[in-house]
């Protein structure tokens, strides 16, 4: 992904990226190995802001503030675009499953799986 | 069945408005072919006749009413010492009352061949017997139009929202049967279903699976915004953060935000899930926005459509076009209904937030005052020369319930709340020319009542 595409997709998440989703989003670009070079950095991004989507909404633990929770809003909503624009209908498809998992998980105060572990499995789909 | 308002202003205390060519128009416009219109006055001084629109006969109907009930009479009406609860501005009009008992409130006009039966002489007036004033009629066209409306269809998107709570986690599915349960107006899978027709691979049953997702989307992004908001009620029942806290509300909303966008991708539409994903992106966005604008509140005009372009016309816009997407309408007939459905969306929105004043919504009055909401009525106000400095001083301050009350007072007493119904009818009347240039296989008199129900409402 060219750093003006990548600019784009961040549009009102540059704090976060400062703030550990650059991190993220690296350690996600070694699960993809396995996908078309140009879709890799896509998928990246989409799994980063799925994972830190979720913290920023507190999903399992406490609930965020207002702000936090709308900012994690917007974090799931642009990785769902990123993945529609891009992905295959099967990786959509499974990054939904992930998030009705954890969300399932976190109103029936069970355990959750690790997010990391799901979005890597999601990842694979095909 | 299509219902909806004729407007005008009477400009003279006593005038016969010829209403005979707009109602001409709206009957050619809905494509009813045999059937009724009816007119109904809603006002105690307006009359309904039929008769002929020659100058000097009117000045002979006008010289008749000032005869029976002169202006200058005497009436018992207006003598307010022996009435009670009369409004301060109530007018001297016994007269206007009297004449109106000689004339009607109502009228039926049959068409035929998808013209209004009158004889040659016949026109239809609507008779001001105390203007000048801002009138309506209350119009329902009734029989049968070039495309039946499809019955029912309604019915298979509830059985689908049913059958997709029924095998989700009960903690997730339980508040949301509860919110859905409740009601909603489930506009947007109306919009589905209708606009899925427009294409040539119509399908009822995958369009019904993509109407109720639509809807879950939107109930699940009603969960977030009663956690934001702060909202302790919607619908008549306490919101799922205020009954059940705001940690299940947020794993309810991501659940069926999640689930709707599942749903959405196995259409295996790709143009249908990348309208909707873009709509959710835009939402998400404009709640970022609104909350930040609350700050500024009341904020201005310019703000308060950037929002609501995001907030509700987004979901609007995207259900209009992923119906049609769906049925591989063509790409002119998407756009279209995109820009029906986003002016639709910031119409409904400016009904709403007029709802908020209204004491028969059934909703606290001033809800939005108290939750800092963005809302044109209250900007309205606030920029009006006689009540916006007091609104403005009030809205600066704390807002307790006096506050509230008197800020609702000033804003129902202000042209406020005409301007913005004014400017939402504006937006539909656009919304229904966004149709007239596309060919709609004969649900445009659906679609237009669909939208001027929209507007036309008090809850």
């Amino acid at each position: 992904m060219s750093a003006m595409v990548l600019e784009r997709e961040l549009d009102r998440l540059e704090g976060l990226w400062a703030e550990g989703l650059a991190e993220l989003y690296r350690s996600y670009l070694e699960e993809v190995d396995g996908h078309d070079p140009e879709l890799q950095p896509k998928l990246a991004l989409a799994a980063a802001l799925v994972d830190v989507g979720v913290r920023l909404q507190g999903l399992g633990g406490s609930a965020a503030p207002p702000a936090a929770l709308l900012m994690g809003d917007l974090c799931l909503a642009r990785s769902s675009r990123i993945l529609t624009d891009s992905a295959s209908q099967p990786i959509q498809i499974a990054f939904a499953r992930a998030v009705e998992e954890l969300s399932g998980a976190a109103a029936s105060h069970t355990e959750a799986p690790a997010v990391r572990g799901l979005l890597v499995r999601a990842l694979a789909a095909h | 069945m299509i219902a909806q308002r004729l407007r005008f202003d009477s400009t003279h205390p006593t005038q016969f408005i010829d209403l005979t060519d707009r109602i001409r128009a709206e009957v050619r416009r809905s494509g009813l072919t045999t059937g009724r219109v009816h007119l109904q006055s809603l006002h105690t001084t307006l009359g309904l006749a039929v008769n002929e629109n020659e100058p000097l006969l009117l000045r002979d109907f006008q010289g008749l009413l000032e005869r029976l009930a002169p202006g200058d009479g005497s009436y018992e009406h207006d003598d307010f010492t022996r009435r009670i609860d009369i409004a301060t501005d109530e007018p001297v009009n016994g007269h206007a009352h009297c004449r109106q008992l000689l004339l009607t409130g109502f009228a039926t006009l049959l068409v035929e061949h998808g013209e209004l039966v009158l004889g040659r002489w016949q026109s239809v007036f609507a008779v001001e017997l105390d203007g000048p004033r801002q009138r309506q009629l209350a119009m329902q066209l009734d029989g049968d139009f070039h495309a039946p409306v499809a019955h029912g269809r309604g019915d298979l998107v509830e059985l689908e929202l049913t059958r997709q709570l029924m095998i989700d986690p009960e903690p997730v599915a339980a508040p949301m049967r509860r919110l859905m349960e409740a009601g909603g107006k489930r506009l947007r899978p109306r919009l589905v279903q209708l606009t899925a027709q427009l294409g040539p691979q119509y399908e009822p049953l995958r369009t019904a699976g993509l109407a109720a997702a639509v809807e879950i989307l939107h109930n699940a992004t009603l969960v977030h915004d009663d956690y934001v908001d702060e909202s302790t009620h919607r619908r008549g029942r306490p919101t799922v953060a205020a009954a059940e806290g705001p940690e299940r509300a947020i794993a309810v909303g991501d659940y069926y935000f999640a689930k709707a966008t599942r749903l959405i991708a196995e259409t295996g539409n790709a143009d249908v899930t990348q309208t909707i994903a873009a709509a959710l992106e835009a939402i998400c966005e404009s709640q970022i926005d609104d909350v930040a604008l609350r700050g500024a509140f009341p904020g201005d005009h310019d703000s308060y459509l950037r929002v609501v372009r995001g907030k509700t016309a987004a979901l609007f816009a995207a259900a209009c076009a992923s119906g049609a997407q769906l049925s591989k309408a063509s790409p002119e007939v998407v756009e279209a209904l995109w820009r029906y459905g986003d002016l639709l969306g910031v119409a409904f929105q400016m009904v709403d937030d007029m709802v908020d004043f209204s004491p028969s919504s059934g909703k606290p009055v001033g809800l939005d005052i108290r939750q800092r909401v963005l809302s044109l009525p209250l900007i309205y106000a606030a920029e009006d020369r006689e009540v916006g400095p007091e609104v403005r001083r009030l809205l600066a301050g704390s807002m307790g319930d006096d506050e509230v009350a008197r800020v609702a007072e000033l804003v129902a007493s202000s042209p406020a709340l005409r301007r913005v119904g004014d400017e939402a009818r504006k937006l539909v009347e656009e919304a229904v020319r966004e149709l007239e240039k596309v060919e709609l296989n004969g649900l445009r008199p659906t679609l237009i009542g669909l939208a001027r129900a929209a507007v036309d409402r008090d809850s």
